[in-house]
């Protein structure tokens, strides 16, 4: 196989781990809009708390994401 | 009712200026339509480390290496005078001695007002220690990522010969653009195009330096917050011999620990740098894909990403800086 060609299938092959946080920040996101649906006044704290949960998960896909780069534009 | 009789003006000049504007953008767009069927956008060549101005080392130190003039070293620059320009206006505004501040300062007022309160809510106390970091990160990260949506900022630059480039032609007598290769060549050079200002939290290092303050600074707040102590968290002795099995799972949990503050290095700087990276990568390929309506879309997009990261930074920051204040 061709060396570029191989890059580009690695490179989609790595983002298959974004499946993954978009998981958890669907969990995420149903938990907190359930919490805010029973209970407005908290609404601030959880969205808080939530865009910080959002960012943990999202923090795996964004690995994913650097290694395709990575494989894509430096090797 | 003298409210009335103000606003009424104001009102008006505001919808005169509306009608004028609707017809700049109008002439923008067909600008736009002409331009891009003119000069046909291509994709830029994307490389990951920032791009150097001149192959001369600015200077050598001994043992790190060799150091260069990044255009994300410019765009520091850039984000710092905007940052310092902010702090002085804001500064006239408040040594003015009015109490209640209007206009510009007035945004940033209530804008720090709901970052302190937001502190003082997850840190209680240590909430004047832990501020200055969580705004500061904030405030930088959020005008290095806007930096993204002006327009020549990565597509203005020096062009520079290489071999995986395009042929250029000549626009405006001095100014010069890359184009599209067509069926009979233009010349044999082709060239890249290194960019006068790229933003910088599209470069590793910069969003990697944030990351180990932000780490750093987070040990030594707990242990001024809570001396010795602090470290019992990664060492974890204290059960070992009272409580034989539980003692090693919480020495194991020790561990643990000392891992976890080393991969929030990896993952401050990773999540930052991937985001703007990806973003801008994203608006080379629509702007190259669908020149003229498509990008704004997703320009609209990265400023929700840019505000969005630089949030997240500045309070991931504030709530490990509160959790290493307080014990179990």
């Amino acid at each position: 196989m061709d060396a570029e060609a191989a890059k580009l299938i690695g490179a989609g092959l790595a983002m298959i781990g974004a499946i993954g946080g978009g998981l958890g920040i669907g969990v995420v996101v149903s938990g907190a809009v359930q919490g805010i649906a029973r209970n407005p006044a908290a609404s601030g704290e959880i969205q808080t708390n939530m865009i910080l949960g959002i960012a943990f998960a999202e923090a795996v896909a964004i690995y994913c994401l650097v290694v395709a780069l990575l494989i894509l534009f430096v090797f | 009712m003298a409210d009335t009789t103000l606003a009424t003006p104001e009102e008006t000049k505001k919808k005169w200026h509306y009608g004028i504007n609707r017809w700049f953008v109008l002439l923008f767009i067909i600008l736009s339509v002409f331009g891009a069927r003119a000069i046909s956008p291509v994709l830029p060549h994307i490389q990951l480390p920032a791009e150097r101005y001149s192959h001369i080392p600015l200077f050598t130190l001994p043992v790190i290496g060799e150091f260069y003039w990044t255009n994300t070293l410019t765009a520091t620059v850039l984000v710092d005078l905007v940052l310092l320009i902010l702090a002085l206006i804001i500064r006239g505004a408040v040594k003015s001695g009015k109490e209640v501040l209007d206009g510009f300062a007035g945004t940033v007022e209530a804008l720090i007002e709901v970052l302190y309160n937001l502190t003082e809510s997850t840190a209680g106390r240590f909430a004047k220690t832990i501020f200055p970091y969580f705004a500061t990160i904030t405030f930088m990260v959020l005008v290095a990522n806007w930096m993204e949506l002006i327009p020549g900022v990565d597509s203005i630059g020096i062009l520079e010969q290489s071999d995986h480039g395009y042929p250029i032609e000549p626009v405006l007598g001095f100014v010069n653009t890359i184009v599209k290769t067509t069926a009979e060549g233009h010349g044999d050079a082709t060239f890249t195009l290194i960019p006068f200002v790229r933003v910088v939290t599209t470069d590793l290092n910069f969003t990697l330096g944030l990351a180990l303050i932000s780490v750093v600074m987070t040990q030594v707040i707990g242990v001024r917050a809570r001396g010795t102590k602090y470290f019992g968290k990664f060492i974890n002795v204290k059960t070992l011999f009272s409580k034989p099995v539980f003692g090693v799972i919480d020495f194991g949990v020790g561990i643990l620990e000392t891992v976890s503050e080393f991969s929030k290095i990896l993952s401050f700087s990773f999540r930052l740098f991937g985001n703007i990276f990806a973003g801008s990568v994203l608006l080379f390929v629509i702007g190259s894909l669908v020149p003229v309506f498509a990008q704004s879309i997703f320009l609209m997009l990265e400023f929700f990403i840019g505000l969005i990261q630089a949030l997240v930074f500045g309070m991931l920051t504030m709530v490990f800086m509160s959790q290493a204040t307080h014990g179990h």
